[in-house]
Order: C-alpha cells, then sequence, then structure tokens
C-alpha cells in the first residue's frame, strides 16, 4: 500500500486544493512532503516540444478515413429517411415498369408466316410429295420454325411421301426439305415465291373452310 | 428526397434502353438457340433492334435469319437478306401508313412486306388497305392478294379480286379461300384472266354481291375442315 491510499478522505482533498474539515498533525506534514517530490519530480522532466500540439493533430489528420470509406460508412449507418406516402406509389410504379421490361426468356420461335391469323381454327393440311429415289422427306417451314425433320413424310410403296399437319388459318411458307440437305418447293402450292435467298418458298393460305380440291 | 427523386428519375431513364437492350437480348439468345454462330446472331439483333426504333417489326428478321441459317445460307447472305427485308418492311410500313392507318401493327406491315416482295407495288398495298373495313383484315387481304399475284394473275387483278371481296362484305374465311380457288381453277385449266372473271363474277361459289351460295356450280368443292392437301402430288425427279 501506498502512502497516499491510508490518507483520509480530507488528506485527499487537502492535496487536490479543496476544502477539508480537519486534519491530523501527521497528515499535514506526510501531505506536505509528497507535494514537495512531486514537485521536484515534475521539475526533473525534460520540457515538451512546444511544437507537439501541431505533430499530434498532423498525425490525427493523415489518419482520417478516405472519403470512399467515409461513404460507404455513411451508407451502412442507420439513418432515418423522410418519405411522402405518394413517393411510395410512385416508386413502385416504377420498379413495377422496370421489371416489366427486364429481360425475360426467350419466347418460342414464332412462325414466320404467322403474320395471317385472323381466326383462331386449325386446319389439317396433307402434303405430299413423290420422290421415289428420296430416303427422307421432311416439310420445314414457317410454321414449324423452319426446322429440319420436325415434320418428318412417311413414304408408302409407290414413293409417295406425305404427311398431315393441324396448321393456323392463315398464310404459310415452306419446302420440302429431301435427305436433309436439298430444299425442294411444293409444286402444288398455291404460289411460289422468293425466299430472299436466291431460292423459291412454296405459300399456301389456309382458310377455315379448308383446301380446295381440284 | 432529393436521393429519392434521383432514383426515381434513374430508373425512368433505365427503362427505355432497358426494354430496347431486352429485346434485343431475347432475339440474340433466341437465333443462337437455333444454332446461328454468336457473331451472326449479334449482327442479324443489331439491325432488328435498328429496325424496332424504326417501328419495323423485329420477328420476322430474326424468322429470316433462322429460315436462311436453316437452308444452310452462308452467313453474309443471310444478314443482307435480312437487311433487304428490313428495307422492304420499311417501305411496306410507310405504305400502310399512306393508307390511313397510323400505327400499324408488325402483322400488317410483315404481311405488307411480303406482298410488295411478291411483286406488289406500293399502290396496290394502298388499295388493299384502304379496302379493309378494320386493320385486322388488311394482314389478311394483303396476304391473300399476295398470294394470288403469286399465281399470274398480276397484281392489278388480285388487287382487284380482293378489294371487291373487302367491299361486298364476304367473310373472312371467304377471303382467305381464294387463293384455294384460283388454284384449283388453275388446276382445271383456266387462265388467269378467266380466274379473274368468274371470280369476280361470282364463279367462286358467291353471288354477284358477294354471297356465298354454296359448294355448288362452277366454285371446286370444298374440301371439309379436316381436310387434305389434295392436289396432286408434286413429283419430283431428281438424282443423287
Amino acid at each position: 500500500m501506498i502512502e497516499r491510499d491510508a490518507f483520509s478522505a480530507d488528506a485527499h482533498r487537502y492535496l487536490d486544493g479543496e476544502p477539508f474539515r480537519e486534519l491530523e498533525g501527521g497528515e499535514f506534514a506526510t501531505a506536505d512532503r509528497l507535494v514537495a517530490e512531486a514537485r521536484e519530480y515534475a521539475e526533473r522532466l525534460p520540457a515538451l516540444d512546444p511544437a507537439l500540439d501541431e505533430v499530434v493533430m498532423a498525425a490525427v489528420r493523415r489518419r482520417t478515413p478516405a472519403r470512399r470509406r467515409g461513404g460507404l460508412a455513411w451508407h451502412m449507418a442507420p439513418r432515418t429517411v423522410r418519405i411522402r406516402p405518394v413517393w411510395v406509389g410512385v416508386l413502385a410504379a416504377a420498379a413495377a415498369l422496370v421489371l416489366w421490361v427486364a429481360p425475360r426468356a426467350p419466347v418460342p420461335a414464332a412462325p414466320t408466316g404467322a403474320a395471317l391469323r385472323p381466326v383462331a381454327d386449325t386446319v389439317y393440311v396433307r402434303f405430299e410429295l413423290s420422290a421415289p429415289k428420296a430416303r427422307t422427306v421432311s416439310v420445314a417451314g414457317s410454321f414449324n420454325g423452319w426446322q429440319v425433320g420436325a415434320l418428318a413424310m412417311a413414304r408408302d410403296s409407290s414413293g409417295l411421301w406425305s404427311a398431315t399437319a393441324a396448321l393456323p388459318v392463315g398464310e404459310h411458307r415452306y419446302e420440302f426439305v429431301v435427305d436433309g440437305t436439298r430444299w425442294v418447293p411444293d409444286p402444288t402450292a398455291h404460289a411460289q415465291v422468293d425466299d430472299g435467298f436466291g431460292g423459291r418458298n412454296s405459300v399456301i393460305v389456309v382458310g377455315p373452310k379448308g383446301l380446295v380440291r381440284s | 428526397m432529393t436521393t429519392i427523386r434521383t432514383l426515381l428519375v434513374t430508373s425512368l431513364m433505365l427503362a427505355a434502353p432497358a426494354a430496347a437492350a431486352a429485346q434485343d437480348a431475347g432475339i440474340e439468345a433466341r437465333l443462337e438457340a437455333r444454332g446461328l454462330p454468336a457473331g451472326l446472331a449479334h449482327d442479324v439483333a443489331a439491325i432488328a433492334a435498328d429496325a424496332s426504333a424504326r417501328g419495323v417489326p423485329d420477328q420476322p428478321l430474326a424468322n429470316k435469319a433462322i429460315e436462311g441459317w436453316a437452308k444452310r445460307v452462308p452467313a453474309p447472305r443471310i444478314l443482307s437478306a435480312v437487311r433487304q427485308f428490313a428495307s422492304q418492311m420499311s417501305s411496306a410500313r410507310d405504305a400502310v401508313r399512306a393508307a390511313g392507318i397510323a400505327s400499324p401493327s408488325g402483322t400488317v406491315i410483315a404481311a405488307a412486306a411480303e406482298a410488295m416482295r411478291s411483286g406488289m407495288r406500293a399502290e396496290q398495298v394502298r388499295s388493299v388497305v384502304r379496302a379493309a373495313a378494320a386493320a385486322e383484315i388488311a394482314a389478311p387481304g394483303l396476304s391473300v392478294a399476295a398470294a394470288l399475284a403469286a399465281q399470274g394473275l398480276g397484281g392489278d387483278q388480285a388487287v382487284k379480286i380482293v378489294v371487291s371481296a373487302m367491299r361486298n362484305h364476304q367473310s373472312m374465311a371467304d377471303l382467305l379461300d381464294l387463293p384455294s380457288i384460283a388454284r384449283a381453277m388453275h388446276d382445271q385449266g383456266l387462265s388467269p384472266g378467266d380466274i379473274e372473271h368468274r371470280i369476280l363474277d361470282g364463279g367462286d361459289g358467291g353471288d354477284r354481291d358477294g354471297r356465298r351460295t354454296g359448294d355448288h356450280g362452277d366454285r371446286p368443292p370444298l374440301v371439309p375442315p379436316v381436310s387434305r392437301h389434295d392436289h396432286a402430288p408434286g413429283h419430283l425427279n431428281f438424282t443423287r
């Protein structure tokens, strides 16, 4: 235990320069001696550099957080946001708009010839091609996304290939695909038109009543 | 409040480009899914985006690229065909607008473009569109006129038949029936001029007011809706 721990509360007040009520004689002597020793010790301490304040403050400024970190801290700290209720609705509408135009999964290919679909009817159409030497024949057109093999035709004993497809009412463009590579127009179609690639597409216009037999 | 307003304005400013970008991405992804190389798909999507920005439908352009790729057409030729089709649709859009449809649908524009590709002139397209009682009739009318013209009737005759049918308030079914009827008459040996006269005179099964009178007279019999494409089969002679 050091000496000041044995002091009374009034002795502490005396050392601190505060008002006190009563001290014993011994306490006065001890306190005065401690004060004298403290002063003597303080006088032996080296003098502080007058520029110490500036040095310390410069060090503090160097350690100031970067602006970016400050910005991040601003966002992370809890804030009170004041907003008019009407803006909640406006923001919700804007968010709905953004979500509505956001990329979506690709839509299945729409047939080219789907331009004409005034009636929701579907008509069964039979395609035929006489090609005795062919190994495979299929129909590719606007109604099946020009997929080779999507509508495969069956061969009978005479070499007549045929297939039946349910087509929406409207105009359709197509060709026969022989042996997977050879594109052949249908000579019985309503019309043959330029396909834009130097070839000819066959055209049929399917009405709700079906096709006309010649 | 300033921050919220900024967010709102930014969201709205991003909406339009986001919509265009989403559409581009959709077409590009669709083309790549069909096997088109990424570069070709990108170029086609760019053409489609440019066309879309000018009020021209973009899906027919993507479909044309898919058709070309399925037919194993070289990429430069596909791009050329897509550009040409975009240009044709732009002209078709102008023709349809000139006929009184201020904001034509993509369906009508595509039908008009196909008709013009089949040889119909802009004024013929305008005639058909003007005769249509409603915008949704214009597209089938154009397709039928184009099919008739491609059958050899000639553009003016084809337009005359379609316009007559529309003005006589024939049904959509009757209108769509015309290419089949013309084809059947052709197979019976009638000349294009005879076909025109017989259809206009009501020989297609309708009377002179355009009303259908039944499947009799000079009109070839109709195949029922569950029908056959029952012309003589195409005969293909080729050597492998």
